[in-house]
């Protein structure tokens, strides 16, 4: 298939000429390299090597897998995965200095509508699971599928493919982190360093209007996924609920107050009543929990404390006393506004409370349904009813 | 000229630094070096269109690269080239850490129509590296520490005449801005999908099916 003379002989040394970089596409990685390594082809050129993950760390690999003398900000290796333990199918990706921890879900590779691999995304984190500090490196690592027969990539289960390939040859390509997000007007800003929280949400939002259609589903999906997860494990109410909207899903935790200590805080101090807090929290989670590690997040939790404490109170005594709980998604407005009848509809945070159905102004849900008009704004908007073709999400009462 | 044995394995691609260009091409054009891979063509005596030069310049994705000559006038047959009032200097980091310049490099955006004023601006831009005077001289011998370390030496006397001859060559580098997102990021910004999921990562352990 590829012409013999390749390689670029200068010195008796394969080198590669100024100018030139490695960056290949997904297709080459698995189509051409990962496809010989597997079936113990030659590949003239010496650009992709053998690294053995267990004993290299990331910045090691850097010196390792050079190519040429030219500043590289990705590198490539081959990489042979082995189980972690003889009899599950877990991989053990563990260093001397820390680990690679798979995130998010495997993305499906395709030529030509011909599905050919899988991406798995890796972060590295100092020291020992559970209690690794994230890295900025990432790793991308790409093996063949196993069906090779089947043509289109349509509905291929995910499992089957899964399940065969954790053993075995793949490619991988590490690189670090850019903070740096772009976006659409072409303006760049850095998305951790706000500190701000109307900043940050904003940015946020951009962050999400630059996503592609798809990912976002793929989101839900996911998140719809671990909410479930969580609930069946979690305690004895059964919630059923349809996924429409970011906030339904990540927001339907059982004991999500308990993860939102480490949030920053609900209410941002100088923007009560503007419209930049009209952003589900889950658009500052995401951003905000970049920022968990660095110092303003010990401030902001310290500010974000008596909110949630007085949160804790208020569910508290929304669920005492209720015979009958419906549990409802609702909007649960900032605690301090709750007492001022006029903002309550200005800062709805995205927050996912267990409210009752018995009226309590302070709940927009409960408001709003009484009013017959459902109509606060597009995400974190509940229904009463089922049928209710256009209400984002529902939570329907299963068995209490 | 063209070096027809020339090629790499699938995955490389020409995606030169300003060092590199200045450094390796275009120093080395102006010392009448040989190049191997010669793969930058000279196109000074054709003064094409922007989108004229597919198959005529080297391509890599949607750039052209190919040298030229300083000139105040950059004409085509339905254009003009106009600098944009931007320069900035190309620098080399030599092998004890210090830092020089070797080059500088300018933008110039396509009018379409006669030259100087009535034309129209498109969005094809043209970076144009250029050696600074300074270097120019002695930046071919001091290249010797990277490459061609015994030739150039022999013959640094020759390269100094040579130079002042040939400083007027030019590399450019013509591509057409994209209205939405240009300059796609060299692989190492993650997907916001992937940012989501980092970020979500964080939170207490969300159990993953690994």
């Amino acid at each position: 298939m590829a012409p013999e003379n390749m390689s670029i002989s200068v010195n008796g040394q394969s080198q590669v000429p100024p100018g030139f970089r490695f960056h290949p596409t997904e297709e080459e990685l698995l189509q051409y390299y990962l496809k010989k390594k597997v079936s113990n082809q030659s590949i003239d050129l010496d650009v992709i090597r053998d690294v053995d993950l267990n004993k290299l760390e990331p910045w090691d690999i850097q010196e390792k897998c050079k190519i040429g003398t030219t500043p590289q900000n990705d590198w490539y290796f081959f990489s042979h995965k082995d189980k972690k333990y003889p009899t599950g199918t877990r991989t053990n990706r563990a260093t001397a200095a820390g680990f690679w921890k798979a995130t998010g879900r495997d993305k499906v590779i395709s030529s030509n509508c011909r599905r050919i691999g899988m991406r798995k995304t890796l972060v590295f984190y100092k020291g020992r699971a559970p209690h690794g500090q994230k890295s900025d490196w990432i790793m991308h690592e790409y093996r063949l599928d196993d069906n090779n027969t089947s043509n289109c990539i349509t509905n291929v289960p995910m499992i089957v493919g899964e399940a065969a390939q954790e053993e075995g040859w793949v490619v991988c390509r590490i690189f670090k982190k850019k903070n740096l997000h772009k976006i659409s007007s072409g303006s760049t800003i850095m998305s951790t360093t706000t500190s701000s929280m109307t900043t940050e949400t904003r940015s946020a939002q951009s962050l999400f209007d630059s996503c592609p259609e798809g990912a976002l589903e793929q989101m839900l999906q996911y998140i719809g996924r671990t909410c479930k997860e969580e609930e069946n494990e979690g305690n004895n109410m059964s919630t059923r609920f349809n996924l429409q909207s970011i906030n339904t899903g990540i927001n339907n935790h059982n004991g999500y107050h308990e993860r939102f200590l480490k949030l920053p805080s609900l209410d941002s101090p100088n923007s009560t009543s503007s419209q930049d807090c009209y952003q589900p929290n889950i658009h500052e989670e995401m951003m905000g929990a970049e920022n968990n590690i660095d110092e303003d997040f010990q401030h902001q939790m310290d500010s974000g404390l008596t909110n949630w404490a007085a949160l804790d109170r208020f569910v508290a005594s929304q669920l005492n006393g209720q015979a009958e709980t419906s549990r409802q998604l609702a909007c649960f407005s900032d605690p301090y506004d709750c007492n001022d009848d006029n903002h309550e509809l200005q800062l709805p945070t995205t927050l996912r409370s267990i409210s009752s159905s018995s009226s309590n102004k302070s709940y927009h849900a409960t408001q709003d349904y009484n009013n017959g008009e459902i109509n606060l704004w597009s995400f974190a908007r509940q229904s009463s009813s089922l049928s209710s073709s256009d209400a984002l999400c529902h939570v329907s009462n299963g068995s209490i | 000229m063209g070096d027809d044995q020339f090629k790499l394995p699938p995955g490389f691609r020409f995606d030169p630094t300003d060092e590199e260009l200045v450094v390796h091409f275009l120093q080395r054009k102006a010392a009448l070096l040989p190049f191997h891979p010669d793969v930058i063509p000279d196109l000074h005596l054709y003064p094409y269109d922007p989108w004229e030069l597919d198959g005529k310049a080297l391509r890599e994705g949607n750039k052209w690269y190919f040298y030229s000559r300083r000139t105040q006038n950059r004409v085509t047959s339905n254009g003009y080239w106009k600098a944009l009032g931007v320069e900035e200097p190309v620098i080399t980091r030599s092998s004890c850490n210090s830092t020089h310049k070797v080059g500088m490099k300018r933008y110039l955006a396509f009018y379409v129509g006669e030259a100087p004023n009535s034309g129209i601006k498109t969005n094809w831009i043209m970076h144009e590296y250029r050696l600074s005077p300074l270097s120019a001289g002695d930046g071919a011998s001091s290249s010797s520490s990277s490459s061609t370390t015994t030739r150039s030496s022999k013959r640094r006397g020759h390269l100094k005449t040579v130079n002042n001859e040939f400083s007027e060559y030019v590399l450019c580098r013509v591509y057409e801005r994209d209205e939405d997102d240009d300059d796609d990021d060299d692989g190492t910004v993650l997907s916001c999908l992937d940012e989501v999921f980092l970020s979500l990562d964080d939170l207490d352990e969300i159990s993953l099916p690994i």
